[in-house]
């Protein structure tokens, strides 16, 4: 009887709309807070800013690296390879053998930067950079430059991944019929001097991001 | 209340198989609270949000830092410059640790003043004594992850009280570091226990809870509601005031968080651990001066025919200072709960409030040190003796030969002064 | 009544204040200073700062590591946006240093350090320090400030609190008197003078200048993110005073059918 008097004392005043007005503000800043809140919480998982650092480009030198050589190195915790490659191996990226075995021979898919966006795929011919990461379940490619060989007659040199059997040619990209579905990343990288390659940063003009790529 | 909500038919299929929302409408919405709780009833819901601040926060900090010694200190001030929030995230969880006890000392001298811990509360009284005791727990160990000094200086002063205990004392304390000091091992365990405790208090938080609702809260006059006029309904007159109470109280905590982060912490937590080292003082953090005065003011005790060197005799007060508020609710033996109808009982209450007090300012100082020509020692012993006097025999002797002020004759009655005083004597205002 | 019980309460937490502040029975208090980074709308001199910076790195750093901090740190991606620093000017700072690293062939050299390396210390290990500075360890100056009861005020005390000792004390071996520092014997000898430094900006470099300069680095160092605390908690605060005046309001019109 008191109780419900309450109910009746609170509900029939006219500040009834004023109620809902109280409840909607107190709501709708509550609201606000709670998301103001959360955003700290949720953006301290983000890479903090020494990890970011940690990110940052690399200079290598590749004046070391002999024709027909590979180097690996680590950017972003990924292995990067660096492949000097010799004029035999250049001639063999334009033949119809080649051509013949690749998936995406024009490199359509988006995985490299514009400048990389030619049949080297890469900017100065005779170095090729890499993401060295099957685009299959991301095993680590083997380097395998020779013709022929365990891998038959067809082959003319590139990458084997020892994982399940995915083959990439001497410009990383993707033959068919192996389970890897995409060519090889190239990741930003710029040549700083003639034997300087800096990864991680574009060259002047360019701001593309290794994140827009189809697959890592 | 508004008039019956319309169910939703998602609201219906839900509540006939798990019936959460009739327990919420039950026990949050419609569950009957005395009408004139005063602001003293805001803390133990502040001490649930700080519960879960804690946690929200701890789950974070635990992302980031790195449980070794050789790291420990360093992930720390990671977190402080470089994890994004990471010192905002920081200095909550820090400061949350000294406000957590205070809405918890206040929650808890409420109930002394009011006598909540009185029949049927008695179990409800003992949870949050056991709350207090794993939030200590909690506290302490937490304090020994940044690895600073005062985290390896205080952990060595503290697990060495173990070894007062007679016979098994060293090996206990062996057994606790996991090595021949304070160390690594050290640090895991207490990481691994600092984040298993918080889980242990939400669990006794719920039986807490639960305690609570089977007789409902206490009021200030500490008389039973007699009726439904007594009563109002918990939402939205206590939600809201809970609500209002939480803003005041996010404000003095967003002053202390944002503008004084480090005014309730020692500096020398920013010196990283060294175990060849040792502080010029060492000090507990705030919440703990009380205990550590008075584990520092017992002498060798002599018992007929033996003594109980005053290390032992210490760490037995100060456990017995907590193991006395479990039984407070036998000890009083006061017909009346509220001490606002015990006019002699009052006066010895805010004695003890000055007591707690004293006995913080004792734990901050050597005592040998000195303070108007008496040493702090001195007034540790005499404010050690006062608390356990209080309970051991204040309590249980006032509650025989004080004469109470009558009783008004129901919650209503007072609030609306719709009846005369029973008898002779001013009635005290809500 | 009970109004006096609660005000003797708080009157003994006083007590407790002269504390946990420091414990220097023989010591003069500390001269207070107003530091630009202090009070709610507190915020670094980058200027100062900066030649704070220049003085640990020419002087200070010879015998105290800064450990805490990259050199990265100084520049436009440090914390809280750096001392305001270039990146080219902070890879300068970085590569006067060296720092141990391995050739390819796995062998110890010494390599010019860049933005991402911490600061180099001055010793290798602790017991280097000890020998070369009369078995006293200077302390990492990463978080002095706030590792020191009396913060800014302390450190600065002490860099400007050296004097002849009185007449009649004895000074240990080695030791040096200063006014601030407990025990008033410390192991530093005085590390600043006028024209320790030369100012780039032309400010005149007497030890009170340099000095202030010094600790408003070492505070910015300490906790470079104040800044953003500082801002967050201002609106912070606001929106739960805005929030807070409503619940009350709210609280007000619903308990106003009860009382």
């Amino acid at each position: 009887m008191a109780e419900s008097g309450h109910a009746q004392a609170v509900g029939s005043q006219e500040g009834g709309t004023r109620r809902d007005f109280l409840i909607l503000t107190v709501s709708a800043l509550g609201a606000v807070g709670a998301g103001a809140l959360a955003v700290p919480f949720i953006s301290s998982m983000q890479p903090a800013r020494d990890t970011l650092a940690a990110g940052a480009p690399v200079d290598i030198d590749i004046s070391h690296i002999q024709p027909g050589q590979q180097i690996v190195v680590l950017w972003r915790s990924r292995p990067i390879f660096i492949t000097h490659r010799t004029e035999d191996e250049l001639k063999t990226l334009q033949s119809p053998q080649d051509i013949s075995q690749l998936r995406d021979p024009d490199s359509k898919a988006l995985q490299q930067p514009e400048y990389a966006k030619n049949w080297h795929r890469s900017i100065k011919p005779e170095f090729l950079v890499l993401v060295g990461i099957c685009t299959h379940l991301g095993c680590i490619p083997g380097f395998d430059p020779r013709p022929g060989g365990d891998l038959g007659p067809s082959w003319l040199g590139g990458y084997f991944c020892p994982c399940h059997g995915s083959r990439y040619d001497l410009a990383g990209r993707v033959f068919v019929g192996v389970p890897a579905p995409l060519n090889l990343p190239v990741p930003p990288y710029n040549f700083v001097s003639d034997t300087v390659v800096r990864i991680g940063e574009n060259p002047p003009g360019s701001n593309f991001d290794l994140n827009s790529v189809e697959q890592l | 209340m508004d008039a019956p909500r319309k169910q939703s038919k998602v609201i219906r299929w839900i509540d006939e198989r798990l019936p959460i929302f009739a327990f919420v409408d039950h026990e949050l919405n419609a569950y009957p609270t005395p009408r004139n709780l005063s602001y003293w009833w805001n803390f133990g819901s502040l001490a649930g949000f700080m519960l879960v601040t804690m946690i929200a926060t701890g789950i974070f900090l635990a992302m980031q830092y790195t449980p070794h010694v050789d790291f420990a200190f360093d992930s720390v001030e990671r977190i402080m410059r470089d994890v994004n929030w990471g010192w905002l995230m920081r200095y909550i969880h820090m400061n949350g640790a000294s406000f957590f006890f205070i809405v918890t000392y206040i929650h808890v001298f409420r109930g002394l003043y009011y006598g909540s811990y009185k029949y049927p509360r008695e179990l409800l009284w003992m949870l949050g004594v056991v709350i207090l005791l794993l939030m200590m727990a909690t506290a302490f160990m937490g304090y020994v992850l940044p690895w600073g000094q005062m985290s390896f200086w205080g952990a060595t002063v503290i697990t060495n009280l173990f070894s007062a205990i007679p016979i098994v004392g060293n090996d206990i304390v062996t057994w606790l570091w996991g090595g021949f000091a304070v160390g690594n091992p050290t640090l895991n365990r207490f990481y691994s226990l600092h984040y298993l405790l918080p889980f242990l208090i939400v669990g006794v938080v719920m039986l807490h809870l639960l305690a609570l609702h089977q007789h409902g809260s206490n009021n200030p006059l500490g008389i039973d509601r007699k009726g439904p006029q007594d009563s109002i309904p918990f939402h939205p007159y206590y939600t809201i005031k809970d609500m209002f109470g939480l803003g005041v109280f996010l404000i003095v905590y967003a002053a202390f968080v944002f503008f004084m982060p480090n005014a309730l912490g020692d500096p020398e937590n920013y010196i990283p651990a060294n175990p060849l080292q040792t502080p010029p003082e060492i000090v507990p953090e705030w919440y703990f001066l009380p205990y550590y005065a008075i584990l520092r003011s017992v002498p060798d005790i002599w018992l007929l025919v033996f003594t109980i060197p005053s290390k032992l005799a210490g760490v037995l007060c100060l456990f017995g200072s907590i193991g006395v508020l479990f039984v407070v609710p036998w000890l009083d033996t006061s017909p009346v709960r509220s001490s606002r109808f015990r006019p002699v009982y009052r006066w010895f209450f805010w004695v003890l409030v000055i007591d707690a007090f004293a006995l913080g300012a004792v734990g901050a100082h050597r005592p040998d040190a000195v303070i108007g020509g008496i040493s702090y020692l001195s007034i540790g012993r005499v404010g050690t003796l006062y608390y356990f006097f209080h309970f051991l025999v204040l309590l249980p002797l006032l509650g025989k030969i004080e004469r109470p002020r009558p009783l008004p004759a129901s919650i209503s009655a007072a609030v609306l002064k719709s009846v005369p005083p029973a008898a002779s004597g001013k009635m005290e205002h809500a | 009544m009970r109004r006096l019980a609660f005000a003797a309460a708080l009157g003994a937490s006083l007590l407790v204040g002269p504390a946990i502040a420091q414990e220097s029975q023989e010591t003069p208090p500390l001269p207070k200073l107003e530091w630009p980074f202090e009070g709610v709308f507190g915020a670094f001199d980058r200027g100062s700062a900066q030649r704070g910076f220049q003085v640990y790195n020419e002087v200070c750093a010879n015998c105290h590591a800064l450990r805490l901090l990259t050199y990265g740190d100084l520049g436009p991606s440090g914390p809280g946006g750096g001392l305001g620093f270039g990146l080219d000017e902070v890879k300068a700072v970085a590569a006067a240093k060296q720092v141990p690293d391995t050739n390819d062939q796995g062998e110890p050299i010494t390599r010019p350090a860049t933005p991402a390396d911490h600061f180099v210390p001055p010793f290798p290990n602790e017991k280097a320090a000890r020998a070369a500075n009369n078995g006293a360890l200077p302390p990492d100056l990463s978080l002095i400030v706030k590792a020191r009861a009396g913060g800014p005020d302390y450190v600065y005390a002490i860099l400007t609190g050296y004097k002849e000792p009185p007449p009649g004390m004895k000074m240990g071996e080695g030791m040096n008197y200063n006014e601030y520092f407990p025990g008033h014997q410390i192991a530093m000898p005085p590390p600043l003078s006028d024209n320790s430094v030369t100012y780039a900006d032309g400010t005149s470099a007497t030890v009170d200048q340099e000095s202030y300069d010094l600790v408003n680095f070492l505070a910015w160092a300490a906790e470079p993110t104040l800044e953003e605390r500082h801002r967050t908690g201002i609106k912070t605060i606001l929106f739960l005073l805005v929030l807070t005046g409503i619940l009350y309001a709210g609280k007000r019109r619903i308990w106003a059918a009860v009382h």
